[in-house]
């Protein structure tokens, strides 16, 4: 079964078309890293599926059910944009009144059981205006985590974490799938979201226009050969004379071989060549540079 | 994979947890009450030190003498409703202000949900709205049948301290709680459409005050009428059948604006 299952989705904001025909299947267990630039309709399809806004047109299925329907509703977690929270009340007040929403049993135990989740169990005091950005992250999700929902819809979750943070929240995230939850994850920080995703759906001007498993995304990046020599510009133009593919990283200062066969291969040809290598490697382009090569074919770059 | 049922009555009973937790742990609410107290004691004082003192125009010369309350009961109402179409202060510096009062409570209360986000968490697990606009407008009640009862025992502290008259005269007691209870079946009303006016504007505190004050003031004229100190026990059936009837209908409107309007 699907988690989410969105057809034609349509959204207009008067005469602008945020959302034109989006398709999105995630499917029940998964962690779904749902990227597009900004303004490209994710806040948009995730405010619809948690019922935030309304649709102009298409469908949204949650589980098989309307996603209107007040019983799916009530087993989804989300924290879109900002966490939600009373600014002057305290953490643990603002978690007990979610808990109260959600008519949970337990109440102080399972914010203190969510709280210890996020790390914040000293922050519990705390009034919320008084958090700091990352804080109040922790606190959203937090939020979003109480009551053991079946679908978490998270919107940039991770913006304001340090590498702690992060590290956690992949922790959470990734047990929350294995109990059989669906997370849907939206972020612009796609070395994060790689590590932990295992569906992909990008989305572009207010369509979907891939959409793979973790897998598929491994299968489509292409490996490379990476090395780096005392005088790169001329190594370029040597490999050059052999290769067709030869690009220059100029983030990391290294040049990258698409059509070699192996590292072996280009060591020899520049040995032979009179080049020294200080460094040689093979390696494959990640979630980032898949979508950053996607968008530009896109744009015809 | 099976999921909760999610029945009206689960609904409503969580919705109005979350707002009776919200509202009694809130300085607002206290604030509210705390102001409504301390009001009728510094009118009655005030005005009662000012009787008597003269004000002369600079331009035509004229003579105004200021007159004070003669009784503590006129803050609460004029006998058979006839202070409540003239100018003077006593008849303008009485309880029917809290109505106004109620309506900053209310703005600020339902505002908060959206301009925090809050409303986001709501509305998620909520899907119909029909349990939030009820539970709005029993806390706006509460809210305001609180802060009348607190501007009547303000009243009676501060007549006590401006050592005004207690004496009923041709009122009875009976009449007073009468006309007391009218105000309060009579605030169910003004909740409707401060709640109304609070969903219509969200997060725009400014405008849900605005509506709330503008629409407010076409009810208020009627509030002095039908709840007069002398209030029988069919002002008190009129203003709770009324006031039901008036709640239901507005409370559907609200409901069909938040059901048809974006929540973020």
């Amino acid at each position: 079964m699907n988690a989410i299952e969105i057809r034609n989705l349509t959204k207009s904001f008067g005469e602008k078309l945020a959302l034109s025909g989006l398709n999105m299947t995630v499917p029940e267990g998964s962690i779904y890293g749902f990227i597009g630039e900004n303004g490209s309709g994710k806040s948009t399809t995730e405010k619809i599926i948690c019922g935030l806004i309304h649709k102009t047109g298409g469908s949204v299925k949650l589980y098989d059910k309307d996603h209107t329907d007040i019983d799916v509703r009530a087993s989804v977690g989300v924290l879109i944009e900002s966490p939600g929270c009373y600014p002057g009340y305290s953490v643990w007040n603002n978690l007990m009144l979610q808990a109260t929403n959600l008519r949970l049993k337990n109440k102080e135990d399972e914010v203190r059981k969510v709280l210890k989740l996020v790390r914040m169990e000293g922050a519990a005091s705390n009034k919320f205006k008084n958090c700091s950005l990352g804080m109040k992250q922790r606190i959203g999700i937090a939020m979003a985590l109480l009551g053991n929902p079946k679908l978490l819809v998270l919107d940039e979750p991770i913006n304001g974490l340090d590498a702690d943070g992060m590290r956690i929240m992949r922790e959470i995230l990734t047990d929350i799938a294995k109990s059989g939850s669906t997370v849907l994850v939206s972020s612009h920080i796609l070395g994060e979201l790689e590590k932990i995703a295992t569906h992909y759906g990008i989305i572009r001007g207010g369509k979907m226009i891939v959409e793979m498993t973790a897998e598929e995304l491994e299968n489509s990046c292409p490996t490379f050969v990476a090395l780096q020599t005392k005088d790169l510009k001329n190594t370029k133009e040597v490999l050059e004379k052999k290769y067709s593919k030869v690009r220059y990283d100029e983030e990391k200062e290294y040049l990258r071989v698409y059509d070699a066969e192996s590292p072996e291969e280009v060591a020899k040809f520049l040995y032979d060549n009179k080049i020294i290598i200080n460094e040689l490697k093979t390696d494959k382009i990640g979630l980032e540079e898949y979508y950053i090569n996607l968008m530009n074919d896109k744009e015809g770059k | 994979m099976k999921f909760e049922k999610n029945t009206f009555k689960k609904r409503l009973s969580s919705m109005l947890a979350v707002d009776f937790r919200r509202a009694f742990t809130s300085p607002l609410y206290y604030l509210m009450v705390g102001i409504s107290l301390v009001i009728p004691i510094l009118i009655l004082v005030m005005v009662t030190m000012m009787d008597g003192s003269v004000s002369v125009n600079p331009q035509t010369g004229e003579e105004t003498i200021m007159k004070g309350f003669d009784t503590v009961w006129q803050i609460i109402g004029s006998a058979g409703g006839a202070g409540a179409m003239s100018m003077d202060i006593t008849s303008m510096c009485n309880i029917n202000m809290m109505y106004f009062a109620v309506a900053v409570f209310v703005c600020i209360f339902i505002s908060d949900d959206f301009r925090s986000g809050y409303a986001k968490n709501l509305f998620t697990v909520r899907s119909k709205k029909d349990d939030y606009i009820i539970s709005k407008m029993a806390i706006s009640f509460v809210a305001g049948a609180s802060m009348l009862i607190a501007f009547f025992i303000g009243s009676m502290i501060g007549g006590k301290v401006a050592g005004l008259s207690f004496d009923l005269g041709s009122v009875s007691a009976a009449n007073v709680v009468m006309s007391m209870l009218s105000k309060i079946f009579l605030v169910s009303i003004f909740a409707a459409i401060f709640v109304m006016a609070a969903v219509i504007a969200k997060q725009k505190l400014w405008l849900s005050i605005l509506l709330s004050l503008g629409i407010g003031m076409l009810f208020f004229t009627m509030v002095p009428i039908i709840t007069p100190l002398d209030a029988g026990i069919v002002n008190v059936i009129l203003c709770l059948v009324g006031g039901a009837i008036f709640s239901v209908g507005i409370g559907i409107g609200s409901y069909h604006i938040l059901r048809k309007t974006n929540i973020v």
